[in-house]
């Protein structure tokens, strides 16, 4: 006997005959247990590809850190028997300059914040693959510079659904890129009390108040990231890195 | 004749002894493999001619894939990590170049929620419609991390559009059979969790 799962799957993998898609949908309509099994169906392959990105997402970081450490490593490898006093020299110079930027030069809390969004905010990941959701198309039109379209989008879904992190995140990162500061902190506190497996919302407030650069502002966002590394929370390693130029 | 595994080096070994802890040394080792192989997706975007997006996307599902794997224990270590790793990256290149090249003429497997609703007869869309709006996502998120690190796997590689075939592949199921009825499976106890919260 055909469970409820494989027929509901074999619906929506097109595998029933008009007959038989005639007949389950007349039986969404009549028994609330099997429409409430056929919603549950689709609504954990919402959730569960909703996971799969915020897993992805985890690994962002990681790959921008190893695509800065790999760069280094790319170069061409020529005649340096020949010039090696000169790289030596190179090197040398390159080392000392280096350290002075890092070590001295002063990066305000602001510049911090532009560089981040700059690297991380440009655009941001669409899935791959043919499925489009109000996710996906929200961020579509984000990328295609219709930040406002895109709000209104993230915003529909967080009247719908509360509890939806990703679309707090998204929304709150599309306010920050429109200047709208408070709604931007207002979304990520949100976020910051959602529970997940990794969770940016205590970083991106203190971005958020790092661009805002309000009276105090800096100060909180200081405390913020110090929790983010105390409590090993989503960007720890950004947030030490900039904690060190403090 | 017993098969032993073979011997590795100690790196693989950092890697793997740290996946199979909790809390901070899991996420160490799940960093460090990542890093230790990300130039494969370099090597993805030259030899397929991906976007870096998608050969990152492959790269970090492959990772996944392999982390639950090794925690879950089906890695028998006959191999290294990387030869290993590199097979699984490899078969998942070869299914978006067949996914792309078959996508461009057919429906999508992997068709979007709302497109799979619009299938559905009026009456019977508005039902599911209103029921969905009720459902917490964010709940059956929470309980899907509650449910074993295989489901999880396995249902989010579904949601993503991977076929039971492609699955049993990366997730060392025996067969495509095999991975339905425990994908159902999951799919049931995930919804039992769900309910009786």
């Amino acid at each position: 006997m055909v469970s409820n799962l494989e027929l509901i799957e074999a619906y929506f993998n097109e595998e029933l005959s008009a007959e038989q898609k005639s007949e389950f949908e007349l039986r969404i309509t009549a028994d609330p247990a099997f429409a409430d099994e056929t919603a549950f169906y689709l609504s954990s392959k919402q959730a569960a590809a909703s996971e799969l990105e915020e897993n992805r997402n985890r690994f962002k970081g990681i790959y921008q850190q190893y695509k800065q450490g790999n760069v280094q490593q790319v170069g061409k490898v020529t005649p340096i028997r020949k010039l090696w006093p000169w790289v030596a020299a190179a090197a040398v110079l390159a080392g000392i300059i280096l350290g002075w930027y890092t070590f001295f030069q002063p990066v305000s809390p602001n510049e911090l914040a532009d560089r981040y969004i700059k690297e991380n905010f440009q655009n941001l990941a669409v899935k791959m693959g043919g499925r489009e959701d109000s996710v996906q198309t929200a961020l579509r039109l984000y990328n295609e510079g219709k930040n406002g379209e895109a709000l209104k989008y993230f915003e529909t879904m967080i009247d719908r659904d509360t509890s939806f992190a990703e679309a707090k995140k998204y929304a709150g990162i599309v306010c920050l890129r429109l200047g709208r500061y408070d709604n931007a902190v207002r979304y990520f506190t949100r976020l910051e009390n959602d529970t997940l497996f990794a969770n940016p919302g205590k970083f991106y407030h203190a971005l958020t108040l790092m661009k805002r650069n309000q009276a105090g502002d800096i100060d909180t966002a200081k405390q913020l990231l110090q929790q983010v590394v105390d409590l090993d929370l989503d960007e720890k390693e950004k947030a030490v890195e900039w904690l060190k130029k403090w | 004749m017993p098969i032993h595994p073979a011997p590795h080096h100690s790196f693989d070994r950092d890697i793997i002894d740290r996946l199979r802890q909790d809390g901070i040394d899991r996420k160490k080792g799940e960093e460090q493999l990542f890093s230790s192989y990300a130039y494969f997706i370099e090597q993805a975007r030259h030899n397929f001619s991906f976007s870096e997006d998608e050969a990152f996307n492959i790269y970090a599902d492959t990772i996944l894939a392999a982390i639950s794997q090794i925690t879950g224990g089906s890695f028998e270590e006959r191999s290294s990590l990387k030869t290993w790793l590199h097979q699984i990256f490899h078969n998942k290149c070869v299914d978006l170049v067949r996914k792309k090249a078959t996508n461009k003429n057919s429906v999508n497997r992997a068709m979007s929620i709302p497109d799979r609703l619009l299938q559905m007869a009026d009456t019977a869309k508005s039902v599911i419609q209103q029921m969905m709006e009720k459902t917490d996502r964010e709940l059956i998120k929470q309980k899907l991390r509650e449910i074993g690190e295989n489901c999880r796997q396995l249902l989010m590689q579904w949601a993503e559009g991977y076929s039971d075939r492609e699955i049993a592949e990366a997730m060392a199921y025996k067969t495509a059979d095999v991975v339905k009825t425990s994908r159902l499976r999951c799919l049931d106890k995930l919804r039992q969790s769900y309910k009786n919260t």
